[in-house]
């Protein structure tokens, strides 16, 4: 037990690097935990996820990056309520994306950390050998690296959905989008 | 005898033809580029090479600029702060802060789209030609062969296909990624089994250059152009697609297998295998998207110009 907080400490005391493997190797932890397999374990299975990748996602500086300059006309309850939608959709997206793993191997590159900011480079190995380039940007929160943004072989997570957003708010309204949104969290369409 | 009639019947049929679609994009491509070029009160068609020779030392500038910036920033990394970066973000109170890696140009530019309206009916096409034909099609297929087949199969077209990497390495002076090239095609044909495995990779650690002619065409200063959401084809650009039609003179199966229908079916064969590596990403952008057309076309532009800088 000691030795866990210890090696807990440790991680959040680490780099970027150290916060993504830390995450990583959690979720793979939950997804090849024999106790968790099948389908009726699935409820369990995607709170487990759902709760690890919480921790290390800033949904807040993800809203507040994708609705960019509209960010400010936004009321209190607003901005919590866009967090609260964007951010399930996103999980939902990740957890989809993670519920299919099949033992693919990550590998570690560079780490690059400038202040507050952090970039860290990371390699899949698919199960049909090609490599996906992946990479992850933080910031620190307190004393944790909280993921801000995802880029999948250069498309950037936040910059694709700022594109969408802005592209629906240039035709339509807030309230549309908001309408779209909780209509995708919800599975209507 | 009869053997050879259709051979030239197809092949004086295909050259003119593909000669024609090659010369209409690259005409067209130029006049867009003086377009562009005209109303930012640049210079115009005649005057392109010096354009592409000031973009050339303006780029260096920019490299420059970028350079000493990150340099400024790395000193002080918290208050720098673009002004782009503050109208963007359009939110002083609760700044976000300086993106060091910023993809802050990227997001604010985005690849020009006026022909909208055809690009979505394409896109509608796509999608159902995806969902009806490719999607079952790649389906059945991916359950009659064992996936090792396919990679095997993938592997001996993208060896196939080695001409349009190393000229479009040669032709950005990457002579490095050229000799690479040359090397993988010899190791992966011979060991590889006719390119059936990518020992150079694995053994030799050479790995495959991910260049092409759209590539090319950015190197020398073309930009995109516009958004063109081709039917069968995808999302691509007037740039990318200019590329590509001539990459139909560099690939070999066309000089190997000259008829039309043969060669058709070799590209489906292809084509389907590929597709039946890739269900399900699809479906996963139209679900995760809000506007799957301008997330794809968003994606397909960043996604680019991360193969361009490299």
């Amino acid at each position: 037990m000691l030795i866990m907080i210890a090696v807990a400490s440790v991680s959040m005391a680490g780099g970027p690097t150290e916060a993504i493997r830390e995450t990583t190797d959690k979720i793979i932890a939950i997804l090849t935990d024999p106790s968790l397999k099948g389908p009726d374990q699935e409820p369990e299975r995607a709170r487990q996820i759902r709760k690890a990748v919480d921790e290390r996602f800033d949904w807040e500086e993800m809203s507040m990056r994708t609705l960019a300059r509209h960010w400010k006309d936004r009321s209190q309850s607003e901005r919590s309520e866009f967090i609260r939608l964007f951010g399930s959709l996103l999980e939902r997206t990740y957890l989809e994306k993670v519920e299919s793993y099949s033992g693919e191997k990550v590998l570690y590159g560079d780490e690059k950390v400038e202040g507050d900011y952090g970039l860290v480079t990371v390699k899949i190995i698919t199960k049909q050998d090609t490599e996906i380039q992946v990479q992850y940007r933080l910031k620190t929160k307190g004393a944790a690296w909280l993921v801000y943004d995802i880029s999948i072989e250069g498309v950037s997570l936040v910059n694709n959905y700022r594109k969408q957003f802005s592209s629906i708010l240039a035709r339509s309204s807030y309230n549309d989008l908001v309408e779209k949104l909780r209509s995708k969290v919800e599975g209507k369409e | 005898m009869t053997g050879l009639t259709p051979f030239k019947r197809d092949r004086f049929l295909v050259v003119p033809v593909k000669l024609l679609i090659w010369l209409t994009t690259l005409i067209s491509l130029l006049v867009m580029t003086a377009l562009a070029d005209a109303a930012g009160g640049g210079p115009g068609l005649s005057t392109l090479e010096t354009s592409i020779l000031a973009r050339e030392t303006e780029a260096h500038e920019l490299i420059r600029l970028a350079y000493s910036e990150t340099q400024t920033a790395e000193r002080n990394p918290q208050k720098e702060r673009s002004p782009q970066e503050v109208k963007e973000t359009g939110n002083e109170g609760t700044p976000l802060g300086a993106d060091p890696w910023g993809d802050e140009e990227v997001s604010v530019d985005s690849i020009p789209d006026p022909l909208e309206p055809m690009n979505r009916a394409f896109f509608v096409f796509n999608d159902k030609l995806y969902f009806w034909f490719f999607k079952p099609v790649g389906t059945g297929y991916k359950m009659v062969v064992p996936e090792v087949g396919r990679i095997c199969i993938r592997n001996f077209f993208t060896n196939l296909i080695m001409p349009i990497r190393a000229i479009s390495c040669i032709l950005q002076g990457k002579f490095e990624g050229f000799g690479i090239e040359l090397i993988r095609f010899v190791v992966n044909s011979t060991a590889g089994f006719l390119g059936f495995q990518d020992v150079a990779r694995d053994a030799l650690n050479y790995p495959i250059q991910d260049e092409d002619l759209g590539q090319v065409l950015a190197f020398y200063g073309i930009g995109p152009g516009l958004y063109l959401n081709l039917p069968f084809l995808g999302a691509s650009s007037l740039r990318d697609t200019a590329g590509w039609v001539g990459e139909l003179y560099l690939n070999p199966l066309d000089y190997m297998v000259s008829d039309f229908w043969p060669n058709v079916g070799f590209r489906s064969f292809d084509v389907v295998n590929k597709t039946s590596m890739r269900i399900g990403e699809y479906e996963a952008l139209k679900k995760a998207a809000l506007d799957p057309y301008v997330a794809m076309r968003d994606a397909y532009y960043q996604y680019r110009l991360n193969q361009i800088e490299k």
